[in-house]
């Protein structure tokens, strides 16, 4: 198990290298540069800020520079939010979408994995296609059309929830509505699919044969069979929602993560755009790892040696 | 573990994760129009800002939103009053020699930074030489180049302490000018000339903009800045009109949707917004009419031609057959439907010693511009058989967009011209009008950094680095070069107007319409006055605490 883990560890180095090798390089293949705008910079201080953030040496020396700071965990300074590092800019969102992140995943799995169980033991009746459609739905509404929605009905009519912001524990609710209902909706599909194909299979059959409890079947045995896909679902899921949506971000006002992959780009924040790169593939490479291990623990046929 | 362990855990952890809990920002329906107090008693005016400022660096500032916000924690030689008049700030008054060149300023004794420093001639000269040092890598440097010897420290030629500025005493400042520049004054209120604390700057580095290490000497001090949620300032009192302070604390939010920030102004989220979405301008005007505000600003939307390429090379009767077929009505009041003045000028109504020179046609009936139009079109080698192909260039926005769409249409109606649309990203965009390798006609803008006429026409100058048209002029030069030598305000305003004939003339710009600033600002936050600047100092305003009924529930459907 450890010789495993070791081993998953050194391969996600390659894996890291060639994405902040990608990112380096095709940000700065984007035409324009980071202190390109409607206004005229001298030449002299122009010169000044290219020397400040080296953008004046060679690229292969950017490169050994941006490679020797990262290793030692430095991501370097914002071009754009010129009085923060990467690190501050990534230190101050990540919490704020990680914590947003975990309760859309939470009420995404919740209540995903209940409907999809449900719909599953009633197959082909009403409920099921009830359910089903309401998954449906869930999946194809865009949260940039279902955020402005709810604001308007819970914020600005019923005045119930905060418009924007965060704060308190209200601030939270819509965005995370917003959030987890397209991943909720997924998940339900997922879990009915699998879950009706374990209801079919032997070792539930025998289960039922010796007569245990409905509850016990469920429990013990269908659900944690019926979950190894929405496991594998979740790895790459849960890193992409815990490093933030910029959807949600901009329309909730929430100074989350997700906005500076998309402000980073448009903006030639080539510190950020590839922090942010860097951060978002770490994690996806842990919660593979995390999703490989889950298997292992639902499904006693996974072994890793 | 039990997967039902496994959750009941992590629902915990999240629930104690947002734990910071806060209830003041929580609306409920009675209290959406009424201000928002403090438990201490201390009055909060939540301004919308548009979006996260760059910096809070006053010399590195370059942004209207970082710009807002400086406006509030420092204080220049001078200030401007509601109306955007210039009135005495950090000094009590100054005299100009009789030259026009040498500036003498008082400063007020009395004036303090907020760690309680008296504010000193030495931290306007420190702030000043550090705006133009390239080593701060200042984008608005060149905003001080009437200074003696800034243009040369600026570009890399003396050192900053060559700057012509001297602190005579702790109170007395001169400045002296290369040329006589009447506007001068006014660029004293812009961020880049405001004094700076050189001993906080000097201890905390790059970090000397964060809350607890930020001295300034506005009416206002940072105490809280939470990036991309938002910034506090609260009462500077050891500034030396706090006693006129009305407003105890500022919370800036950085809300990038308008839209969003509509909605947490309809919720009571907010005071002031930054502006307003223009799909909701006609609602707002008819249910918020107490609430509504707009006024003219000092900005044009131009279209660009580039001089240097086919078709508008040595063609001015094509830029001006374009410039013709523009409706600028129909754009203002069916496509942008915000206000907008049309323009045929390049320089806004409203500018302090100036009379904007609209060419003749700007007055003439619709069919005489068309008629006018289409013979100069003819005259200028085109026709239906050859007609004009040319592409139309902005960057991506969905109104640059709708603008375009409505001059392809013109300019294809009115002289049967081909256009192509091309969109660009903002830096792709940019690029292209710089180097001119590639444009043909692109959609640009241009908002004035001081209330003169010289804002805009610089940028027509041959020497001006931004000049996206390669207009090269040199009777227009040799009028403005003239005109920042003069001291007479009267002779300067006819060189300044002279010179802008002369630009209308030559059409290298098709200027379509002159911004308006749109606000929603509550009925019960006293003190708004629209002006040309769209300068809003939040000490001017004042929270009455009896509250009108009623603009939010007016409000009702949308």
């Amino acid at each position: 198990m450890l010789a495993y883990a070791v081993k998953r560890a050194l391969g996600a180095i390659p894996t890291l290298f060639i994405l902040l090798t990608l990112a380096f390089f095709l940000i700065r293949v984007a035409p324009g540069g980071p202190f390109d705008s409607d206004r005229q910079l001298p030449a002299a201080i122009e010169a000044n800020l290219n020397q400040k953030y080296h953008l004046d040496e060679p690229l292969y020396q950017q490169y050994g520079r941006y490679l020797w700071d990262v290793a030692r965990g430095d991501f370097g300074p914002s071009f754009q939010y010129r009085d923060l590092t990467v690190n501050q800019l990534i230190a101050d969102g990540f919490p704020v979408s990680l914590r947003l992140g975990v309760l859309s995943l939470l009420f995404a799995l919740i209540f995903g994995v209940t409907l999809g169980t449900l719909a599953a033991f009633r197959q082909n009746r009403l409920s099921d296609y009830g359910l089903m459609t309401f998954a449906m739905l869930g999946v194809s509404i865009p949260n940039y059309v279902l955020a402005p929605l709810m604001i308007l009905f819970f914020a600005v009519f019923l005045g119930w929830l905060p418009a924007g912001g965060l704060g308190s524990w209200q601030n939270y609710v819509m965005p995370v509505l917003a959030l987890g209902t397209a991943m909720m909706a997924y998940i339900a599909r997922l879990t009915r699919g699998s879950m009706i194909e374990v209801l079919r299979s032997n070792f539930i059959r025998t289960a039922r044969a010796k007569g245990l409890p409905m509850r016990l079947i469920l429990f013990r045995h269908a659900l944690p069979a019926a979950l190894v896909p929405v496991v594998s679902f979740l790895g790459p899921a849960t890193a992409g929602i815990i490093t933030g949506s910029v959807v949600i971000e901009t329309i909730f006002g929430i100074p989350g993560l997700g906005r500076y992959f998309v402000q980073g780009a448009l903006n030639r924040d080539y510190t950020l755009v590839m922090g942010v790169v860097l951060f978002y593939g770490l994690l996806i490479v842990v919660f593979n790892f995390i999703v490989d291990l889950l298997y292992a623990w639902l499904d006693p046929r996974v072994k890793y040696s | 573990m039990h997967f039902k362990g496994i959750i009941g855990l992590l629902i915990m952890a999240a629930l104690t994760a947002c734990g910071n809990n806060n209830s003041a920002d929580v609306p409920n329906q009675a209290s959406r129009n009424s201000p928002l107090t403090l438990a201490d008693g201390s009055t909060v005016f939540r301004r919308g800002n548009g979006a996260e400022p760059e910096t809070l660096d006053p010399h590195r500032a370059q942004s209207v939103t970082s710009s807002n916000i400086l406006r509030d924690i420092y204080e220049g030689l001078v200030n401007q009053s509601p109306e955007g008049e210039l009135i005495p700030g950090g000094a009590e008054r100054w005299e100009i020699s009789d030259d026009g060149k040498t500036y003498t300023f008082y400063l007020r004794k009395d004036a303090r930074w907020s760690n309680g420093d008296p504010v000193t001639a030495k931290d306007y000269v420190y702030g000043l030489r550090r705006c133009v040092d390239p080593e701060t890598g200042s984008v608005y440097a060149e905003i001080l180049t009437p200074i003696n010897n800034a243009k040369a420290i600026i570009g890399g030629e003396l050192p900053p302490e060559a700057l012509d500025v001297t602190a005579v005493n702790d109170h007395k400042l001169e400045i002296h000018l290369k040329a006589p520049t009447p506007y001068f004054i006014g660029l004293l209120a812009h961020s880049s000339a405001y004094p700076a604390h050189h001993a906080s700057i000097e201890k905390h580095g790059d970090q000397f903009t964060q809350p607890g290490n930020h001295i300034t000497n506005g009416a206002y001090q940072m105490s809280e800045w939470v990036v991309a949620s938002h910034i506090t300032i609260t009462r500077n009192e050891h500034y030396w009109d706090n006693a006129n302070t009305g407003i105890d604390v500022v919370k800036y939010l950085p809300i990038e949707n308008t839209e969003s920030e509509f909605k947490r102004y309809l919720a009571g989220e907010l005071d002031m917004t930054g502006s307003v979405p223009i799909p909701q301008i006609e609602w707002a005007k008819t249910n918020l009419p107490d609430d509504y505000q707009s006024y003219p600003s000092l900005a044009v939307y131009y279209y660009g031609l580039n001089l240097t390429r086919e078709p508008f090379k040595d063609n001015p009767k094509l830029r001006r057959a374009l410039s013709l077929a523009i409706d600028r009505n129909i754009i203002t009041e069916k496509v942008t439907r915000g206000g907008q003045i049309p323009a045929y000028a390049w320089v806004p109504p409203g500018v302090n010693n100036y009379k904007p020179q609209n060419p003749e046609y700007a007055t003439w009936p619709r069919d005489k511009q068309l008629a006018e139009a289409k013979r100069l079109y003819k005259e200028a080698g085109y026709s239906d058989e050859n007609p004009l192909e040319v592409e139309l260039r902005y960057n991506t926005s969905e109104g640059h967009k709708k603008i375009a769409t409505a001059v392809a249409s013109m300019w294809k109606t009115a002289l049967g011209a081909k256009v192509v649309m091309v969109n660009e990203e903002w830096k792709v965009f940019l690029q292209n009008v710089n180097t001119k390798k590639v444009t043909q006609v692109y959609r640009s803008g241009w908002v004035g950094d001081y209330n003169d006429a010289n804002t805009f026409m610089e940028l027509m100058h041959s020497a001006f680095g931004l000049n996206g048209t390669g207009y090269a002029n040199p009777d227009y030069d040799a009028l403005l070069d003239r005109a920042s030598m003069e001291s007479d305000a009267g002779k300067r305003r006819t060189l300044m107007q002279q010179a802008e004939q002369l630009l209308i003339a030559d059409q290298p710009v098709i200027p379509i319409y002159h911004y308006v600033g749109t606000r929603l600002v509550k009925p019960y936050l006293k003190g708004f006055v629209g002006n040309i600047m769209g300068h809003f100092y939040s000490k001017h305003f004042r929270i009455e605490a009896a509250t009108k009924a009623g603009s939010a529930e007016k409000a009702g459907m949308q």
